[in-house]
């Protein structure tokens, strides 16, 4: 049951990445991703990770797409079905399938041991963060806090500017 | 022991992050033409704290977090050196920044945090903290790449900068997360015991080979080692010029202080198999001392010839993480050296070149035609970290090649040492170019910058890229004049103008730095050598 589930979402996830890199259209691109994303979602309740799957659905389905879509409305709104596109397509594909073909064999021979899928508990992922790991967590807010200042500062229109 | 016991180990770390926020603070209620004070609070700030951390964590050896963190003598080396890094660039940076660019007060907090970033990044025993401190320190870099907004390049830079940064940390990332699922631990330690405990008959999973592999990938795009380098030259032609010294400088030290740890407690002490990976990392290294200095023939842009230098320098320090091994401590003593000799030496060359621009707004080799004259201080120093940078004795540049190119070749790679001082007499030639400028080509009788002389080069040189500058190539209005605003056009014919107290103070430092290094290093040696014993042993 567990297989036909975690192949149903992996085609879905994939399919929503293929069509993020094929499509000529940014806003389909855009909504392509948050399908990719919201199955990946789905891959870690299959594994019994409830936390990232939230996290998963609120931070990359909701934040994030839904900033990459205002980004599109509000910058390009004339020209935003124009492609993106790139000469060197060719070459990113070969590099992108040059390393599928080290990833997926890299993955099968000698694959890490199964062991039993187990859920952890909200309160226990909330003490080691607050806790084992305060110190990195720290630093994450420091790194979001330059990054806000830093687009803050690069955004702002200057003196003479509107 | 409860995990807060030592907390105050951490002092320096947190003071640093609330000496950020008082000149953030303070940014608010300075006035408009006070603001370099913020530069000189952050200057007093980390001098202040480089006496306490050397006062308190002197001979300290305990970990922090059930070993996430590191306060041994490792970590307070790097941290002096990244915090003396950071004094440098904020004086050096302080005429810059009020001439030429907006909201002063972010720039100099910023580049505290960056420190922040660094000084944790030696600290960590743990790959997910150092990820994220080398993500803080990454961070304030893109945004400090792209701080002169209103400069086209300045944005082009940061975009491609924050771009590839983005995919090189994901590479990393995606390797953590592989090293991850095999051994199930991500402490450096951990890592080297779980390593060690494969039996040498036993297959191991390949995936945990790609997971280093990955690993390995992502430290070098940070490290700009070819063929990851591709990002530097654009990165660091494009960004304000005392950021592209800081990222050869400060950014380049502290990915090597992760490297080194990294490689020292996670990988050499597993043995038989370091020996393969050394091939590896020497092979890297090779490549990239030859092809960072033979590019670097051809630049005619001082910032991109710094660029491929400092390429060429990241190959030579590789050399010495290649040859890095348990029975010996002189190869990580010489990293340590080369990284100290490389900062003081860079220091000297941009200080001068930084207050060359501040004068004129110039930045091809072509331009530095006659400053042997006009500016003999200027030029001499400029002459004197070339010299260095090349290895010529009696500078620091020699002492550490030769402290660094007898340790790689101790270790049984000679071919490897070979191969880097013949790097370095290349490199010779294109230094010694910048001198001959300097010297021996006459001042232009004409000023030249009328005519946007010199940025013919970059347009050509870049192509497409350059088409959208090309409108300052033409007519009566001299190019560089739009380039940084216009202030500058208007101080270019004062090259007489005498250097600044900062310039003057950062040159006069650094030559003494370059000329101790290069006469007398044994002092340096004793500090370098008790931290190399913090990581291998």
């Amino acid at each position: 049951m567990a297989w036909v589930l975690f192949i149903a979402l992996a085609v879905v996830t994939l399919g929503g990445g293929l069509a993020v890199v094929a499509t000529r259209n940014v806003v389909h691109a855009a909504l392509a991703l948050l399908v990719s994303l919201v199955a990946v979602a789905g891959v870690y309740l299959l594994v019994y990770a409830e936390f990232l799957a939230l996290v998963q659905v609120l931070i990359y389905g909701g934040a994030i797409v839904i900033v990459l879509v205002f980004a599109i409305m509000l910058t390009r709104s004339a020209e935003y079905p124009r492609t993106s596109d790139n000469r060197q397509w060719p070459l990113a594909a070969v590099a992108a399938l040059g390393l599928l073909a080290v990833l997926v064999p890299a993955f099968l021979i000698n694959a890490v041991q199964d062991t039993e899928a187990k859920n952890a508990a909200f309160t226990g992922i909330a003490q080691s963060l607050f806790t084992t790991w305060a110190v990195p967590f720290e630093i994450a807010s420091l790194v979001l806090l330059v990054a806000l200042i830093g687009a803050i500062i690069i955004a702002r229109s200057g003196p003479g500017e509107n | 022991m409860p995990l807060t016991a030592n907390l105050d180990l951490l002092t320096p770390e947190f003071a640093l992050a609330g000496l950020a926020f008082l000149v953030f603070a303070a940014d608010l209620v300075l006035p408009e033409g006070r603001k370099h004070w913020l530069g000189w609070l952050s200057v007093a700030g980390l001098l202040a704290l480089i006496a306490v951390s050397v006062i308190m964590l002197w001979g300290v050896e305990e970990t922090l977090y059930n070993g996430l963190l590191a306060v041994d003598d490792f970590s307070l080396w790097f941290k002096v050196l990244f915090m003396v890094i950071g004094v440098f660039i904020i004086l050096s940076s302080m005429d810059f920044v009020s001439e030429r660019l907006e909201h002063q007060g972010e720039f100099y907090g910023i580049v505290l945090f960056s420190v922040l970033g660094m000084n944790v990044m030696a600290q960590s025993r743990e790959l997910l903290t150092a990820y994220i401190a080398l993500e803080l320190l990454s961070f304030s870099l893109y945004v400090l790449a792209a701080y002169a907004r209103d400069n086209a390049k300045s944005n082009e830079s940061g975009l491609k900068y924050i771009i590839i940064g983005a995919f090189s940390s994901a590479i990393l990332l995606y390797g953590v997360s592989m090293v991850y699922g095999v051994l199930g631990v991500t402490k450096f330690e951990a890592i080297a015991a779980g390593l060690a405990a494969i039996p040498d008959t036993g297959a191991v999973s390949p995936s945990l080979w790609v997971g280093v592999a990955l690993i390995l990938v992502g430290l070098g795009f940070k490290v700009a080692a070819v063929p990851f380098h591709m990002w530097a030259p654009d990165v660091y032609e494009g960004a304000p010029y005392p950021i592209t010294a800081y990222l050869s400088i400060g950014s380049k030290a502290a990915a090597f202080a992760l490297v080194l740890r990294l490689a020292a407690e996670g990988f050499v002490p597993v043995g038989d198999r370091w020996e393969q990976w050394q091939l590896i990392l020497a092979v890297l290294a090779a490549v990239t001392m030859l092809v960072g200095n033979l590019v670097a023939l051809a630049q005619r842009n001082l910032k991109r010839l710094m660029a491929y230098s400092s390429i060429g320098h990241s190959g030579f320090i590789l050399a010495g993480v290649a040859a890095l091994s348990l029975d010996s401590n002189l190869p990580s003593n010489g990293v340590m050296l080369y990284l100290v000799g490389y900062s003081a030496t860079n220091f000297v060359v941009f200080g001068g070149l930084i207050s060359f621009f501040n004068m004129t707004g110039k930045e091809m080799m072509s331009d530095l035609a006659g400053l042997g004259g006009t500016q003999p201080f200027l030029a001499a120093s400029i002459a004197i970290g070339m010299f260095s940078l090349a290895g010529l004795p009696i500078f620091a540049g020699f002492a550490i090649k030769f402290y660094l190119f007898t340790a790689v070749a101790d270790e049984g790679f000679l071919w490897l040492a070979g191969l880097a001082v013949f790097a370095s007499l290349v490199s010779l030639y294109y230094y010694l170019q910048v001198v001959r400028q300097m010297y021996i080509e006459p001042a232009e009788g004409e000023p030249a910058y009328g005519h946007g002389y010199g940025y013919e080069h970059v347009d050509a040189e870049h192509g497409e890229q350059g088409a959208g500058h090309n409108e300052s190539g033409e007519g009566d209005e001299p190019a560089p004049a739009r380039r940084y605003g216009a202030a500058q056009f208007e101080t270019h014919p004062a090259l007489g103008r005498r250097p600044s107290v900062t310039v003057i103070a950062v040159l006069g430092a650094g030559l003494l730095a370059v000329f101790w290094i290069g006469v007398y290093p044994s002092p340096l040696l004793d500090t370098i050598e008790a931290a190399s014993k913090a990581i291998l042993s």
